[in-house]
């Protein structure tokens, strides 16, 4: 009996350097960082002293209102976009669509400095586009503020794209030609096909891949400080602003922030999955 | 407005020895936490093949938390609970590794769970078992070579992201141990030009990639 139990116990021997890990840089920091935002950070006692100052301090009201604003506008309109991408890349021949996919692959990986960097090139001050919009008198060209809100919007509607087609595609593999078929023989026209059967269809990965959307633009950080460095009001940006630079770290300001960020991501992907759930009621889904 | 053709900002770029260093951190990057996720997850999923399969769910949760959670939070969370100890995890190297290990976890999690779910891992050790064969010799001989392409693939993706992050390395290291994307951050303001060579350098670094990603994957569908 001792034996057979010193066996298992040397068996679980293998996954202690994986836990040591995850425990070190993953669940202890957590744990740390949601106490931290629980600890007040002039009174110095337990409660919820860092979370009233948060949502009663201007600046930070801002930062969740400009983060959640810019992560549903920036992930509907990529949605609407990506859509209508993959609908034309499921409906072209076998070549295009291994084409589409691998500039789908490349340009999902455009993202972050690189990305910030390529807008400026365009559309910064002395960007080429700026400067022919000027010339022209395009307006909209030539009076564009990348490094404010509507700048930010733009990148980030750039970078939800592809990475929005790439996981609608999957699921328009699952449409199939015979409800086309069906729908045009009972006399649906092409409207009612899309509005009535297969988005319907799709709804649960449309649903599924908004969330996703939402949370990628609400976590995105690279972009955004290359853009505009601390000078605008994001929650990502004054996150990291509290642990780095040269004033002291601020823990507790800092931790209920992020725990505001991961507070709203969890919303996201639970009212996701409520929706997705209804959407696939009847149909079993993996 | 551009004048003209040239090839100054590449001679220039090359020439720089700090771009060198840089790329030079971002390879040692990516090849070290790549490898030591890959490691670590090995030998934890043969305890949940071979000893207790209940730890699988546990372990899903666990390595699907960084995906979730992105770079912000990780490496603020890891910069909050170390930094200013004044112990060994204080050491910002050691964070930065401790955090890009994490950072791949759920790539490379996925990678090996489909592939030892492709093929039927746990059914394999039985059966070589019943040919005589010990556990952990099965695991090694026989599953481990037949899950190595898909390890490639998810090894590769992960690459790419190690290679295209900024938040951790800007977060936790700064200038201190400066990646590419932290060295392109820091040339974007003085030279436009040199700036773009960078950024075709990524670029080509992760066209690469993602070049051998795709080949594999259809020589894998070709073998099926």
């Amino acid at each position: 009996m001792r034996k057979i139990k010193k066996d298992t116990l040397l068996g679980y021997l293998p996954i202690l350097p994986f836990l040591a890990v995850v425990v070190c840089y993953e669940l202890l920091p957590l744990a740390q960082l949601v106490m931290s935002s629980l600890i007040g950070k002039t009174s110095g006692t337990f409660g919820f002293e860092n979370f009233i100052k948060v949502f009663t301090t201007p600046l930070y009201q801002a930062s969740i209102l400009n983060s959640v604003k810019i992560s549903i506008f920036s992930a509907l309109i990529g949605l609407v976009v990506a859509f209508l991408a993959a609908r034309a890349c499921h409906e072209c021949g076998q070549v295009w669509r291994s084409r589409f996919t691998m500039l789908l692959n490349m340009t999902s990986n455009f993202s972050g400095v690189p990305l910030a960097f390529a807008f400026m090139v365009l559309m910064g001050n002395t960007g080429v586009l700026t400067l022919l919009g000027q010339r022209a008198g395009i307006g909209f060209l030539g009076d564009f503020d990348l490094y404010s809100g509507q700048g930010l919007m733009l990148v980030y509607i750039y970078f939800q794209i592809p990475l929005a087609t790439l996981l609608l595609l999957p699921a328009f593999r699952g449409l199939q030609p015979q409800w086309r078929e069906a729908a045009a023989i009972l006399h649906a026209t092409p409207a009612d096909y899309w509005f009535r059967i297969a988005i319907p269809n799709l709804l649960p990965s449309i649903l599924g891949t908004l969330s996703v959307l939402f949370a990628n633009a609400l976590a995105a950080y690279a972009t955004a400080y290359a853009l505009v460095m601390n000078n605008y009001a994001l929650l990502a940006l004054q996150i990291t602003s509290k642990y780095k630079g040269d004033v002291q770290i601020d823990k507790a300001t800092g931790g209920a922030l992020a725990v505001v960020l991961i507070l709203l991501m969890i919303l996201a992907t639970l009212v996701s999955s409520y929706f997705t759930r209804r959407a696939a009621k009847g149909r079993s889904l993996v | 407005m551009p004048q003209g053709f040239t090839l100054r900002n590449y001679i220039e770029l090359f020439s720089d020895p700090e771009f060198w260093g840089s790329i030079g951190r971002t390879l040692v990057l990516c090849a070290v936490s790549v490898l030591v996720t890959i490691v670590l997850l090995l030998l934890a999923m043969y305890v949940v093949l071979v000893v207790n399969r209940r730890l699988g769910a546990i372990m899903q949760f666990v390595c699907m938390i960084p995906y979730a959670l992105q770079g912000v939070i990780l490496s603020i969370s890891i910069i909050s609970l170390y930094s200013g100890t004044s112990t060994l995890l204080s050491n910002r190297m050691l964070m930065l590794f401790g955090a890009y290990t994490v950072l791949v976890l759920p790539y490379i999690y996925q990678g090996i769970r489909n592939s030892m779910n492709a093929i039927n891992a746990g059914m394999l050790i039985q059966a070589a078992e019943m040919l005589g064969c010990g556990k952990f010799t099965a695991y090694w001989k026989v599953v481990l070579p037949n899950v190595f392409s898909g390890i490639l693939v998810s090894a590769l993706l992960a690459q790419s992201i190690v290679f295209g992050d900024f938040v951790l390395a800007n977060n936790i290291a700064g200038n201190n141990y400066q990646n590419i994307q932290v060295f392109l951050n820091r040339r974007m303001f003085t030279s436009s030009g040199l700036a773009s060579a960078i950024v075709v350098v990524i670029f080509l670094v992760v066209f690469v990639i993602t070049g051998l990603v795709m080949k594999l994957e259809k020589r894998d569908a070709k073998e099926k």
